[in-house]
């Protein structure tokens, strides 16, 4: 029997005219890992809260067709049935906790005390569970103090332990650093390899080639393609549906592997040469970038800690001006500290930092904000309004532009983030990542003549970052100094020719980013990784340091 | 699509996460109204929303289970308010539904509805557990001054905490009210009772 | 409030008696304080509750509880001390202003009857872990959705108070001032309480599908993680604060 079937499936949210999922049919046998890949908005969310029975029992709304879970329907079988045979995990992992259990034991019980399992049976499941997903050590402490990755193991392990036939994880990683994220993967690829039938919805491309049977190619609501990753990413059109292909595929492609046009690509490293590219040159670049002179800030011997005695940042020197930088660091290296520091939003304990020319302990954060805009990670710590454009025009008003100016501005930057024609619609009836893009617009229309950006590409998919590339680029050509944490190793090497190495309160590199990513043991030390691309080129033989996918020919 | 009473007491999921996400907006409303220095407490404004969204039975137990939480966690006085909490959910979740939340000026309505029967439910308790004071210097001061022109006692404290609640939620109302109204559909339509699947 | 609970974890008699009875307690204590008008008893149930409070070792934690209430008292001492309908006993004067009796010795009983209320439920919330009271409620057949609803604000509520720094940082950095006359201030308040509305708001939908794909609402017997705690002594002193109500009870109808 057919793990899961999905005959004719429509379905549309309350309240809204048009078909989410859009007349998909599939079916999945016992132990498969799908993968559905899609851009945002492609209804992949909305086809886990169907496979899990949310939809429609939780969320109402009209529903067309049928889904079956081994032989039990899912429109008539109550949630409480249905959760026995399906588990779901989400991208948020703080609000898939409980929060009525204080402990992460307790947490992984609170399904099994629910569903009436006998004590014993509970205290075995919970430990073979914890065991599984390596959360042993963790029994006694608050899921509340817990890593993203860390409660994303958590919440596995609670469903888990409800001993489901099929695991759907919904983008698990999406909202991760690079290390619980990689935490995370490996856990599902181990359940996997035990025999669990799993669905994953995932941004990250390489993971979904590397682990799928079978992936499903998800666009507006219609299933667009059901095969193997090799069928799947090897189409020319992956672009239309908003998605990248894994960057092993892009780089065969270029590399010309392909004499038949209609053979397939690698799609993971393993199947790509470990050799060819001994002989390798970069290309010489025919366009001279011309430097252009932005706003600056100078940093010197900058101390700060939150607590006495306990320094976050242990002395930095830096001169920013200039092209677009990139800070990288592990989690905890002091990042987020360091640009609210130059935003006036903490103050320094020595040191001190000239923002275009004002000194930050003379002013606040409010007076700086026309100076230098911060866009924060997380849009829903700032978004109030009720209509996109008001929320624009928010900071633009503070800052004393005109209400026609700022109007202007507001409607300009939301059109460069592609968010105009949303402008009267209310910012939480849009997906997570339009939010960020509404905080990065509301920013941008307050005209600052620095720009910092926190984690920027966190959520968003290729499209996404491919938008966030244009706007640094651009930003940097209006003259703008434009500064960006990240963690997308990938992104940074493709977008910034400059990057700081930040660990442990000091900068450990500053430079050309090329450069940057050559200090194999710096980047060992401070916890980070090379590009996939740089990877690549280094297994084929390529001697120096590859960091763009066009540098390739 | 039949249409469910507001008293259902088969409370969804939705609506049950409801309530401590309201005590916790209760809290920070009169965090922030301390931070900002302003001369309110605005420490109902959850319960407020949580009846406007899910009806009188959550409201009233939102109220209820806030002050109980309160007593548990910052000052065991809070105990006694437990049924004017739970009063104000009730009287704004059943006049929400009935459409007093159609304008702001019926809000406006609704506020001072609510701060009148605030202050009528807190009066009894006020003069049984401590003599009829309500803590707040300024209702304190108006109702020393009125037993010392030996107005009645009953009388006193009503006018001390009609000073006090009042304004409070007034304004607590109004906010709840510019809040509701600008919430987004998709989060509204988890909370409407008389949503049904609509088989294609 | 920002470390969750009042609870303080020791090892004691008061620690060891079942949440339920010590529940009944805090009821009892204080209706026997406000059925007696009688100075002399009050005082004596009051020195009882500090009793429990000693023997729990935690007598000293009441205090920044009782300073919560001081404004509250302060006012009950001032406003019927001074102005107490009844003024014809005078007790002294300060200066010409007349002090009397009557009113303070009504401030008395007030304030002996607010403290115990406060050293009550003192003996309550200090000496029990909120999780074991709720536990015993549900076993007593309280909902226990109603059991979640009460834990899960204790784990919630941190976290929505961890999200108000950062929303005001947001904000100021997008040039909002929270400093100045009262309109400013006035001004600021809805940017920054509606973030965090609509984002508890929309992280209840969120937090309503982890708790349906845990069987919330599945309709099986539930079972229990913990076995009950052995707390001691529940029968017999549920009993003596039933005896001693109805005592009192007996004593304010039939004296
Ligand atoms: N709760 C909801 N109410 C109404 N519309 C929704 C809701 N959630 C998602 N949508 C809409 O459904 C479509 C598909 O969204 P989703 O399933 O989240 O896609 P994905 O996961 O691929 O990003 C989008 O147009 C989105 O706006
Ligand atoms: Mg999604």
């Amino acid at each position: 029997m057919k793990s899961i079937r999905v005959e004719q499936l429509k379905y549309k949210y309350p309240g809204s005219d048009h078909f989410v999922l859009d007349d998909i049919s599939f079916a999945v046998e016992k132990g498969e890992f799908i993968g559905i890949a899609g851009e945002n908005g492609a209804g992949k969310t909305t086809l886990c809260y169907a496979l899990s029975g949310l939809v429609p029992h939780f969320f109402k709304g009209g529903y067309g067709g049928n889904v079956f879970i081994g032989d039990m329907e899912v429109y008539t079988h109550a949630m409480s049935e249905l959760t026995a045979r399906v588990g779901l995990v989400f991208e948020n992992p703080f609000s898939q906790m409980t929060g009525a259990k204080f402990t992460v034991y307790d947490e992984i019980a609170f399904g099994l005390e629910n569903l009436g399992v006998p004590r014993g049976e509970m205290h075995r499941r919970i430990q073979e569970c914890m065991k599984q997903l390596k959360i042993e050590e963790l029994g006694d402490v608050n899921p509340f103090s817990l890593s993203g990755g860390q409660l994303q193991r958590v919440a596995i392990a609670s469903v888990m332990a409800m001993k489901p036939d099929i695991l759907i994880l919904d983008e698990p990683t999406s909202q991760l650093d690079p290390q619980g994220a990689e935490e995370v993967f490996q856990v599902v690829e181990q359940l996997s390899a035990q025999g669990v039938t799993i669905i994953m919805a995932e941004q990250k491309i390489e993971k979904l080639a590397a682990y799928s049977d079978r992936i499903f190619l998800m666009n507006q609501g219609k299933l667009i393609h059901k095969g193997t990753p090799a069928e799947i990413f090897s189409r020319d059109d992956l672009d239309v549906y908003g998605i990248a292909p894994p960057v092993y595929t892009s780089a065969a492609r270029s590399l010309k592997f392909r004499q038949d046009p209609t053979a397939n690509l690698p799609v993971v490293l393993e199947e790509m040469p470990t050799s060819g590219l001994e002989k390798f040159s970069l290309p010489t670049r025919h366009v001279e970038v011309v430097d252009v002179k932005t706003a600056e800030i100078v940093v010197s011997d900058l101390c700060f800690g939150y607590e006495k005695d306990a320094e976050i940042i242990k002395g930095i020197d830096l001169e920013l001006s200039g092209k677009p930088l990139a800070i990288i660091g592990q989690n905890g290296a002091g990042k987020t500290t360091f640009v609210k520091l130059l935003k006036a939003l903490l103050k320094p304990h020595k040191g001190k930092i000239t923002v275009v020319g004002v000194k930050t302990t003379d002013t606040t954060a409010a007076k700086l904000a026309a100076a230098i805009g911060l866009i924060f990670q997380n849009p829903n710590d700032q978004i109030f309004k009720s209509k996109v454009i008001d929320e624009v025009m928010f900071g633009p008003l503070n800052i004393g532009q005109s209400p026609e100016t700022a109007e202007a501005n507001a409607l300009k930057m939301l059109d460069r983030v592609g968010l105009a024609s949303k402008k009267y619609e209310n910012p939480y009836d849009l997906s997570l990542a339009e939010r960020k893009l509404i905080a990065v617009a509301s920013i941008l229309a307050m005209d600052t003549k620095v720009i910092i950006f926190d984690e920027p590409t966190i959520g968003q998919d290729a499209k996404g970052k491919v938008k966030l590339a244009a706007i640094i680029n651009e930003l940097y050509a209006q003259g703008k100094l434009v500064v960006c944490i990240l963690h997308d190793m990938d992104f940074v090497a493709e977008t910034f020719e400059r990057t700081v190495i930040l660990g442990d309160g000091r900068v450990l590199f500053h430079g050309e980013t090329r450069a940057a990513f050559g200090q194999e043991e710096l980047l060992r030390d401070a916890g980070l990784e090379q590009p996939h691309i740089t990877q690549l080129a280094h297994r084929m033989g390529y001697p120096g340091i590859l960091l763009r996918k066009s540098e390739l020919h | 699509m039949t249409k469910k009473s507001m008293w259902s007491l088969k409370f969804s999921t939705a609506a049950l996460v409801l309530i401590p996400a309201a005590i916790g907006i209760n809290y920070l409303g009169k965090l922030f109204a301390e931070l900002l220095r302003l001369p309110l407490w605005l420490d109902s404004i959850g319960t407020v929303l949580s009846s406007m969204l899910a009806g009188p039975i959550i409201g009233a137990l939102t109220g209820i289970i806030n002050n109980i939480i309160y007593g548990f966690t910052a000052s065991p006085v809070s105990f006694v308010y437990a049924i004017t909490s739970g009063v104000i959910g009730l009287v704004v979740g059943i006049m929400a539904y009935r459409g007093w939340i159609a304008s702001i000026g019926r809000a406006l309505v609704l506020g001072l509805v609510v701060g009148v029967i605030a202050a009528t439910v807190s009066t009894p308790l006020n003069i049984l557990f401590w003599g009829g004071q309500t803590g707040n210097i300024w209702g304190d001061a108006l109702f020393a001054t009125m037993i010392a022109h030996d107005l009645p006692l009953w009388f006193a404290s009503f006018a001390d905490s009609l000073a006090v609640d009042v304004p409070d939620k007034v304004a607590t109302v109004i906010i709840g009210f510019l809040i509701f109204r600008n919430l987004p559909k998709n989060l509204t339509h988890m909370y409407d009772r008389r949503s049904e699947i609509d088989r294609l | 409030m920002k470390n969750g609970t009042f609870y303080v974890e020791k090892a004691s008699i008061v620690h060891n008696v079942d949440p339920l009875s010590k529940l009944l307690f805090v009821f009892v204590s204080v209706a026997i304080t406000y059925m007696l008008s009688n100075q002399p008893v009050v005082s004596g149930v009051l020195a009882f509750t500090l009793l429990l409070l000693l023997l729990g070792k935690v007598l000293h934690n009441v205090l920044p509880i009782i300073g919560l209430s001081l404004v509250l008292i302060f006012s009950i001492i001032v406003v019927q001390g001074f102005f107490h309908p009844d003024r014809s006993t005078v007790w002294f004067t300060i200066g010409s202003v007349p002090i009397y009796k009557e009113g303070f010795s009504y401030a008395l009983l007030l304030t002996l009857r607010v403290l115990n209320m406060v050293c009550a439920f003192g003996v309550l919330i200090l000496t029990t872990k909120p999780d074991d009271l709720v536990q015993s409620l549900i076993r007593k057949g309280m909902s226990p959705k109603i059991g979640y609803v009460l834990l899960s604000v204790l784990q919630i509520l941190p976290q929505m108070i961890a999200a108000t720094g950062k929303i005001t940082d947001a904000q100021r950095a997008r040039g909002m001032e929270t400093e100045g006359g009262l309109s400013t201030r006035v001004k600021s308040f809805i940017p920054l309480l509606t973030p965090v509305v609509l984002n508890s708001i929309n992280d209840t939908r969120d937090r309503s599908i982890a708790l349906e794909i845990r069987g919330f609402n599945s309709t099986s017997e539930r079972t229990f993680l913990h076995e009950t705690n052995h707390f001691k002594y529940g029968f017999v002193i549920k009993i003596l604060l039933a005896a001693s109500l109805a005592a009192v009870i007996a004593w304010r109808i039939f004296i």
